[in-house]
């Protein structure tokens, strides 16, 4: 996984991944409040997904200081009380409106492609 | 409730301690989380140095907290706010842009402070109001303008590298385990 090609790849990955995480997340909440674990869990096995906890923790917590995500506490069968995320009022709106942009986003990739064959 | 291992509270206080900038009812979430984090992937199974490698150090955890609550203030700052925060930020981040921002900010209010008080003086001693100086009061009127120029660049590459540093350090911690 060293030569320059592949590294490139990775980084770009990590770029596009890290721009869908926001709205995959707020996706996922919107479905049902959920704990860390389980939310990286729920990532993790879609593959191309998979972001890593260093990087979906602090995105949480600053989804919530961004009045997106709401925390509420619940009592854990395997230790201290877990803090859970769900979604609020802004968040709502905030994913309809990222999943209306990535739609039209991605036609346009796609779109863009077929018109363009290598 | 069973008890931390070891290693894991080692780790659990090393990302304490580099969470020392967040508040510390919002710092001990964090850490509760993570906490909570181990405890659930031990359970299910996995190895608790599989679980600590895909952290990753704990230093780099917490600027990663850092990053999106610093970079990302909730509240709009001031533009001098977010400059203040980001110079803080960085000093501490690493002694090679400690020494720079230090060096940089000494010298540039060193300078701009010597400017102005030698144009001020050379231009009360050319009104007349004071004649304390030394030197020449036109030796001090064309210092002057250029050590407050001086002063007022060193500022500005402060700021620049400040801005430079939080771009360099939004895109690092973009990269995340492939």
């Amino acid at each position: 996984m060293s030569d320059s090609s592949s590294r490139g790849i990775g980084e770009w990955t990590s770029q596009v991944r890290r721009g869908l995480l926001e709205l995959c997340l707020l996706r996922l909440l919107a479905r049902a409040p959920s704990y860390g674990y389980e939310i990286v869990t729920a990532l993790d096995a879609h593959r191309p997904l998979a972001s890593g906890e260093n990087t979906v923790y602090p995105l949480l917590r600053r989804l919530k200081h961004d009045g997106l995500l709401a925390t509420f506490s619940q009592e854990s069968p395997s230790g201290p009380p877990r803090q859970y995320y769900r979604l609020t009022v802004a968040g709502r709106q905030r994913l309809e409106a990222l999943t209306t942009e990535w739609a039209a986003m991605s036609e346009a990739v796609q779109t863009f492609l077929e018109e363009n064959p290598s | 409730m069973t008890s931390t291992h070891p290693v894991a509270a080692r780790y659990l206080a090393e990302l304490e301690r580099g969470l020392s900038a967040i508040d510390p009812a919002e710092r001990a979430e964090i850490v509760r989380e993570i906490a909570n984090h181990i405890a659930d992937a031990q359970a299910a199974g996995r190895p608790l140095e599989e679980v600590l490698q895909v952290l990753g150090p704990a230093g780099a955890l917490a600027r990663a907290y850092a990053v999106e609550t610093i970079l990302n203030p909730k509240t709009p700052q001031s533009h001098w706010d977010r400059t203040l925060t980001l110079i803080g930020f960085f000093a501490i981040a690493s002694l090679p842009s400690f020494v720079l921002i230090v060096t940089l900010g000494a010298v540039g209010f060193a300078f701009v402070v010597a400017g102005v008080a030698a144009i001020g003086a050379a231009l009360a001693s050319f009104a007349g109001f004071v004649d304390i100086m030394d030197t020449p009061p036109g030796y001090a009127l064309a210092v002057g303008p250029f050590l407050l120029a001086g002063g007022i660049a060193a500022l500005t590459a402060l700021v620049y590298y400040v801005r430079f540093l939080a771009r360099l350090a939004r895109r690092t911690l973009a990269r995340t385990r492939t």
